[in-house]
């Protein structure tokens, strides 16, 4: 049976399904014992029937029985009350609180339980802080607000840039460290709004996160949308609008310092080579392009949400508009998305439901971030503006855009590349999952879920003539478009049973996951167009088409199919055990390992439980827990492990004719890396709970690393030289913090402190061969290499160069140092660590460690009758950072800053540790550009006012709240860059650098553009 | 009715699940298995080879670009550190310009390997695939000797490399001497000779006198500075093809500056082997970049490498040569400057210079050339009918055959026939015939190496033959044309080092 007719009968079955008969009605309120408060959403069933229904928004239910039966009535958190039927049709019931159930109830892979029940590590993320200021993508917010979370974007404050979560540090190389998103059951969903999120749970060890097997290694983030409730008609409209300005400037030279600068460096240039120099000549304008690349941007957000429902059926539905303005011109993002929650009770023992997302986004980007592969960077606007000649003009007399012609490489004025190129990308997107959930008997359900979810994405870049270098001369414009068009097909089914077991409670999972990953698309690219009008939709016009390389066209497909299972036992609600186990088959691994299983087990004690320590007055909670378990990590591309050949460009005569090279052997033993993780976690709650601290101590050991086996010699002449291998450890182990404090408590005032910290000490434990690791993280122009190196013993990424030791004034040699060959007073010093008298490779060294020792958030929520307040600051300590734009703008072939240029040595200024300008050392990686990249940040502070009811009353408003914030107002820092926040990729590619450049080169600014400092209005009404 | 709903439901469900082997069955995924069927399919292999040379990092520059900076023909005017080492001799084994050509080239003849291999799985007989073969038994040598020109002993592989087993094998072999290195291009050019037709349809098609030529060249190398053996056998080869330049229709070009312009030399009878640069700009950087290196800044140029004044002077003026070879001239709006106006009329580059630039790959580049004249159509020529003259003069003078001066004054000759080329910029004139240079009346090897310097100039031939004859301590010393390069050391410098990466992959290559 094929797909479609499948689900047409799935539908047809659906409609099928026949409700149930009427009998004579009971109705009545809900309502708490002690505030009078109705609750909505309580349980009302007939014991020993099928009959059942939940309160509406009012608290008030309506349910057929019959005399004599017995009604039920139960709410989370309360205890429950049981009614026999007599003649009565109004039965209303006033529910006790149970205090020893008052708890959150978290939701787990393929379920939920009571968070005091859980024995994994899980962090929660409530629904007001993902929404407390403004963000693009609702992982943002989760930085600072989750332990063991890190949380970056790929470029800074661009609109639309992709974020990246990590989850306990990255515990793969070459294999992506991007957790696992599950949205409402859907594996490898994509974020939803922040603003349709009713709860995000974390999964952070391998206890919680081994349910999802050979994707579990990096974590796993759990999102449950809104659903609507039984009761009135609920309309929540939130809308926010925020200008943003860039938090940072670089003091560059104006035409005139720039002017005395060249001829220096031309001069002392001149002194290395024994040439003559001739002056600078000054170009006659004086441009400020930093000035003239930023804006004021603006960003605005605007939701309208409609649920309720009635008893049986509850919906909830909601549409975002997000545009955003960004602070260069010429970058703007927009999209608008849809959520939709329909959920059903079938019959007493059938719910159905269907949640529905979809979204459209167009994002018109400048080029930023560079690889550095097109013309010397000429596509990179922020270094450009920092780069760039400031004694030329936007313009030559002739009205053509300037360039660069008389310092460095010819390149693009930055106003021209961010103003005449063309860059646009849209994205759809659309997921549908459908679930039916089946109470076979009492404690036994079964669930099932048949989703499918599409995103295509399309890129259109146009490169005019009008920029001469890019894509003047010969080109005659550059056109390229893209499409990838991307599918996922996944049903799973399992059953689940519940039993009391004497004082025990035992729940069971078993089931079943099949999913099939479908990626399809081109790429195209031709130069050549009859009209720079055309943008690239000319790319038909194309004289010249440029030949698509391997990989350019595709189809890539992997299947993964998985059983899993789960025991949960309590025993008297003071001991709990968790064994999970789940066993992965994917198509993209070899032949020979095309399945794994990954168990996990935990143990969990409630202290505060036990006879000695019920009657605490100070420890009101105290549970201990430890769990061991193996996940895995498969997100390595299809067709890794097979023997291929590759296609060249070649031309015969001429013409261009077929040829193919060996580009990979088969490697039938290529295998998911496993992590084998254990975690230690204490949750405290003292005085009531005033206080609660949670303490989690992990280690992960990821073993059999899939790593491009770089240890193959070159010489035996494969094409492709990202050859893997299992091979190579890393070990991940650190200190989560979580502590929450409810400092003051009363009817007018109340403030509470959520601190987050979070240790993570990473270690390469194992290479290939014991060998190190290189990497660049420079631009390709920059023609160096090897910047950074992973070294068995050491943290990923460490910044390798060679060791500054100061200026050479002259003279002797201080003892252990040495120049590079030819220097001169003024030149840079370096310690010689092989000691051969001249500065070579061999010198080379680590000089740094991007990594940080800590990160920390701490936030404030103070209310004060109707005002509330949030503070929220975040940092991270002893991270260093490679100042990338440094080497570029000290190399003299550009501007600089002024920094440099007035400490810069010369024969009069001496006691400097800055070389003359113009130095015999070339775009050199070394400890000079190495930063201390520590800050504190203020990362949000707002302050809200709730109308009162008594106004609003009148105006049929229920709720109306206004709020002022500001975003990144603050930051503290030594890093003498833009901003300590630094993504860039090197020559691996820019924001979409690839895995192994997002998971080992950090720590590295160059061109990200800058974070931005905002100022937001928001409104929030509910009708 | 309803129980059974819910059964179907659930049975729906679970069937959903299917049940897949896992096996990936990839669409538009090249398998290697089972590629050799025709000789179709032999030749597509081969192109793969051929193709290689014309990568940024073979010819389109990082060989080419390092074997002139090497040479005292050309010295650098950037200072990226790793053309430092180059023009400096202080080559260390981390240099992009060592490993990337080294790497590209190995790529090349595993293709090579390849396509001999796949042969022996055609089913076809020898007569006919055999001529198609032995074009990668030709750029199997022909990347070799690159290879071993430049560092020596080398790891020498000539099978392919199918599975695992394999590249355990091939990961431990040792170095091969220098001189079964050599041997084994002679074979492979022998093959190559034996079965490859006289003449072919592109001058960029390997040709029996393509591989005859070469074998010419290698002789010569191997016989260094006194192996009059190996001078006996470079004459009597290169005087093979002299003898039978009518059947393997080659002879002198009439122009010389033909041999230097993209959009003629595809005609000219001169080029012996060619590489077959494109006329669209193809991905994976397989286009050229020698012109650009080259070039003025100011004029679609970088100024990276530039000849000294001492270089151009050693030029006889009057000798056509000397036009083709030099840009003296660059255009400033309407107008065309003097190289002594360069700065500050064309450009203030700290780069560029008053001097004259390199005119064989910037004057003519074609109509394909795109900025800065990169990715041309210009089929540079590997081996032309000139230097063969010049190897029939070299070792002819080795082992005193009376013909030897001859062909040298055959190469002066044709130079003194002026013909169609520019002013010394891009203003087309035609320059007169002339009597320079005359004709010699007797003939040294010194005589032919200068002849070849001045013939061959900036055609990356310079540097082997300065370490073929070991001049490295005449030229790079304070009478060179650049003026003495302080670290040269001919005890250690005319070996490259092999790759440092490549030693610490398989440490027997280090010894």
């Amino acid at each position: 049976m094929n797909l479609k007719t499948k689900l047409t009968l799935i539908t047809v079955l659906l409609f099928n399904i026949v409700l149930i008969a009427q009998e004579a009605v009971i109705k009545g309120t809900v309502v708490s014992a002690k505030d009078g408060v109705p609750i909505p959403g309580a349980n009302v069933i007939i014991l020993n029937t099928s009959k059942g229904t939940t309160t509406d928004f009012d608290g008030k239910y309506q349910i057929t029985t019959s005399k004599g039966e017995v009604l039920q009535v139960s709410y989370i958190g309360y205890l429950s009350q049981t009614i026999t039927i007599g003649d009565q049709t109004t039965i209303d019931v006033s529910l006790e609180e149970d205090l020893a159930q008052l708890e959150e109830v978290v939701v787990v892979g393929y379920g939920s339980r009571r968070k005091s029940d859980v024995t994994g590590s899980v962090s929660s993320v409530k629904t007001d802080e993902l929404t407390a200021f403004p963000v693009l993508d609702a992982a943002q917010a989760l930085q600072g607000r989750a332990a063991g979370v890190d949380v970056q974007s790929n470029n800074g404050g661009e609109p639309g840039a992709p974020i990246s979560i990590k989850i306990r540090g990255n515990t793969s190389i070459n294999a992506s460290s991007n957790p696992l998103i599950v949205v409402d059951g859907f594996v490898g969903a994509n974020m939803p709004q922040a603003g349709d999120i009713e709860s995000m749970q974390i999964l952070k060890d391998a206890s919680a996160t081994a349910i999802y097997g050979s994707q579990g290694a990096n974590g796993v983030v759990l999102i449950t949308t809104k659903k609507g409730k039984s009761g009135k008609l609920n309309i929540d409209f939130n809308s926010t609008y925020s200008v943003q300005t860039t938090s940072n400037r670089l003091d560059l030279l104006n035409a005139d310092e720039f002017a005395d600068y060249q001829t220096q460096v031309i001069a002392n240039q001149a002194i290395t080579s024994g040439s003559t120099a001739s002056p600078y000549v000054q170009g006659d304008s004086d441009t400020d392009w930093q000035d003239l690349i930023y804006r004021t941007g603006n960003t605005q957000n605007h939701q309208l949400s409609v649920s309720g429902g009635s008893d049986k059926v509850n919906y909830y539905a909601s549409g975002t508009y997000f545009s955003q303005n960004g602070i260069l011109v010429n970058s703007d993002y927009e999209r608008a998305s849809f959520l939709s929650n329909l959920n059903a009770q079938v019959t007493d023992r059938l719910k159905v439901g269907l949640n529905l997302t979809g979204g459209l986004s167009t994002k018109s980007g400048v080029s930023t971030q560079s690889d550095g592969s097109v013309t010397v960077g000429g596509d990179d606007v922020v270094s450009l503006a920092m780069r760039f000649a400031p004694d030329k003009g936007i313009y030559n007399s002739d009205g053509t855009f300037s360039i660069n012609d008389q310092v460095g490489d010819p390149v693009d004025n930055p106003w021209a590349v961010a103003t005449q190129r063309d860059d646009d990308t849209e994205i759809e997107n659309f997921r549908a999952n459908f679930f039916a959930d089946y109470q076979i008997i009492e404690g036994l359900t079964f669930k099932t879920t048949f989703g499918i979810s599409t995103k295509n994405t399309f890129r259109g870049v146009y490169m005019p003539r009008t920029l001469a270098i890019t894509a003047g001369r010969g080109l005659d414009g550059r056109a390229i478009i893209e499409e990838d068009k991307s599918k996922s097909v996944l049903t799973e089914n399992y059953l689940t049973y519940n039993k009391e077991v004497g004082k025990g409670n035992l729940t069971l999972l078993a089931g079943l996951s099949y999913q099939k990953n479908t990626n399809k698309g081109f790429y195209n690219e031709g130069t050549g167009t009859i009209s720079d009008g055309f943008s690239y939709y000319g790319l038909y016009t194309a004289t010249s088409l440029i030949q698509p390389e391997d990989g350019d066209v595709y189809l890539r497909e992997k299947e993964i199919q998985s059983q899993f299972g789960r025991i949960n036992f309590d025993y008297d609600d003071k001991y709990l055990i968790t064994a999970t186990v789940r066993r992965d088959g994917a198509s993209n691994f070899a032949a020979n390992e095309k399945y794994a299983i990954f168990p996990s087990g935990a143990l969990g004690w409630k202290v505060s439980n036990e006879d000695f320590l019920s009657d605490s007055e100070t420890i009101s909670n105290l549970k201990l827990r430890a769990s061991y378990g193996v996940t895995g990590n498969p997100s390595i591309d299809p067709y890794n492990s097979l023997a291929k050949a590759s296609t060249l460009y070649a031309s015969r005569n001429m013409s261009t004719v077929q040829a193919v090279t060996p580009d990979q052997p088969a490697n039938p033993d290529l295998k998911w890396e496993s992590s084998y993780q254990s975690n230690f976690g204490i949750d405290l709650g003292l005085l009531n709970n005033k206080i609660t601290l949670s303490v989690d101590y992990y280690n992960i050991d990821t073993k059999d690393l899939i790593m491009v086996n770089n240890g193959l010699a070159d010489y035996i002449g494969f094409v492709n030289d990202e050859i893997l291998v299992n091979a190579g450890e890393v070990k991940n182990k650190g200190i989560e913090i979580f502590l929450s404090t409810k400092n003051i408590t009363n009817d007018d005032f109340s403030w509470t402190t959520d601190f987050v910290f979070s240790k993570n000490k990473n270690t390469v434990t194992s290479l290939i061969n014991g060998d190190d690791w290189f990497g660049n993280g420079a631009p390709s122009y920059f023609s160096v290499s090897n910047t950074y190196i992973l070294r068995e013993g050491e943290e990923v990424g460490l910044f390798y160069g060679y060791d500054y030791a100061g200026v050479y004034q002259g003279g002797a040699l201080p003892a252990g140092t040495a120049t590079i060959p030819g220097a001169v007073a003024g030149d840079p010093l370096f310690t010689d660590l092989d000691e051969s008298g001249d500065i070579t490779n061999d010198d080379r060294t680590i000089i740094g460690n991007p990594n940080a020792d800590f990160t920390w958030g701490i936030t404030n929520n103070l209310t004060y009758k109707n005002f509330d307040f949030n503070i929220f600051f975040q940092g991270s300590q002893g991270g260093e950072i490679f100042n990338m734009t440094n080497v570029q703008l000290n190399n003299g072939d550009a501007n600089t800053t002024s920094g440099y240029f007035n400490n810069a040595w010369t024969a009069t200024n001496t006691n400097t540790n800055q070389p003359r300008v113009g130095n015999n050392s070339f775009r050199e990686i070394s400890s000079r550009f190495v930063e201390d990249g520590s800050y504190i940040r203020l990362k949000n502070i707002a302050i809200g006012y709730n109308l009162p009811s008594s106004v609003l009353e009148n105006i049929g408003i229920e709720k109306l709240r206004l709020s002022l914030s500001a975003q990144n107002l603050l930051t503290i820092t030594n890093y003498s860059g833009l901003d300590p926040e630094v993504s860039y990729f090197g020559d691996e590619g820019g924001e979409d650098g690839n895995n192994t450049a997002t998971n080992t080169t950090r720590g590295f600014d160059f061109g990200s553009y800058p974070t931005v400092r905002s100022v937001s209005f928001s409104l929030n009404l509910t009708f | 009715m309803k129980k059974i709903n819910y059964i179907l439901l659930l049975i729906m469900g679970l069937s959903i699940i299917g049940c897949s082997d896992l096996e990936e069955e990839p669409v538009g995924l090249l398998s290697p298995d089972g590629f050799f069927q025709s000789t179709e399919d032999i030749q597509i292999a081969i192109n793969g080879a051929l193709t290689a040379a014309i990568d940024e990092e073979i010819w389109g520059r990082k060989l080419s670009i390092s074997l002139m900076l090497r040479s005292d023909m050309v010295k650098l005017q950037s200072t990226q550190p790793h053309r430092v080492e180059m023009d400096m001799h202080t080559i260390t084994g981390d240099n992009e310009m060592v490993y990337d050509p080294w790497k590209r080239l190995y790529q090349g003849i595993a293709a090579a390997n390849n396509a001999i291999a796949g042969a022996e799985d055609v089913d076809v007989d020898e007569g006919i695939k055999n001529p198609v073969t032995a074009e990668a038994y030709f750029i199997r040598a022909f990347y070799y000797f690159h290879l071993v020109r430049l560092l020596g002993d080398i790891p020498y592989i000539d099978a392919p490399i199918a599975n695992l087993d394999d590249i355990d094998a091939a990961s431990s072999i040792g170095l091969t001497p220098e001189a079964q290195v050599y041997e084994k291009i002679i074979a492979d050019l022998e093959f190559a000779k034996t079965w490859l037709p006289n003449t072919q349809a592109s001058r960029a098609i390997p040709s029996k006198a393509a591989a005859s030529s070469y074998l010419a060249l290698v002789y010569l190398t191997m016989a260094g500075t006194s192996d009059n053996a190996m001078f006996q056998k470079a004459f009597d080869e290169a005087k093979e093809v002299i003898d039978n330049k009518a059947i393997y229709n080659l002879d002198l070009d009439p122009d010389f500056q033909t041999l230097f312009n993209a959009d003629k030399i595809d005609a000219s009878i001169e080029p012996i082997f060619a590489l077959d640069y494109n006329n669209v700009e193809a991905a994976n950087d397989l286009y050229d970049q020698i012109s650009p290196m080259l070039g003025l800044r100011g004029d679609e140029g970088w100024s990276v490498g530039v000849p000294t004044m001492a270089v151009y002077d050693s030029f006889e003026d009057g000798d056509y040569r000397k036009n083709v070879s030099f840009q003296t001239k660059a255009p400033s709006g309407d107008t065309e400057v003097d190289y002594t106006e360069f700065i500050p009329t064309v450009t203030v580059h700290a780069h560029a210079d008053n001097r004259p630039y390199i005119a064989k790959y910037s004057r003519y580049p074609g109509d394909y050339a795109r900025g800065d004249k990169r990715a041309t159509s210009h089929n540079y020529s590997m081996i032309r009918y000139a230097e063969i003259l010049l190897i029939a003069a070299e070792a002819g003078v080795e082992i005193g055959s009376p013909l030897a001066l001859g062909y040298l004054n055959e190469v002066r000759g044709r130079a003194r026939n002026g013909g169609q080329s520019t002013s010394g910029g891009y203003v087309d004139v035609t320059i007169p015939a002339s009597a320079v240079p005359a004709d010699l009346g007797s003939i040294t090897v010194d005589d032919v190496l200068e002849e070849r310097r001045i013939e061959l100039a900036f055609e990356c031939k310079r540097w082997y033959d300065i370490k073929r004859r070991q001049l490295g301590d005449v030229v790079f010393s304070a009478s060179g044309y650049e003026g003495e390069k302080p670290n040269w050391n001919a005890s250690e410098d005319y070996d490259t080092p092999i790759p440092a990466d490549e030693i610490s992959s398989n440490p027997n290559l280090g010894n």
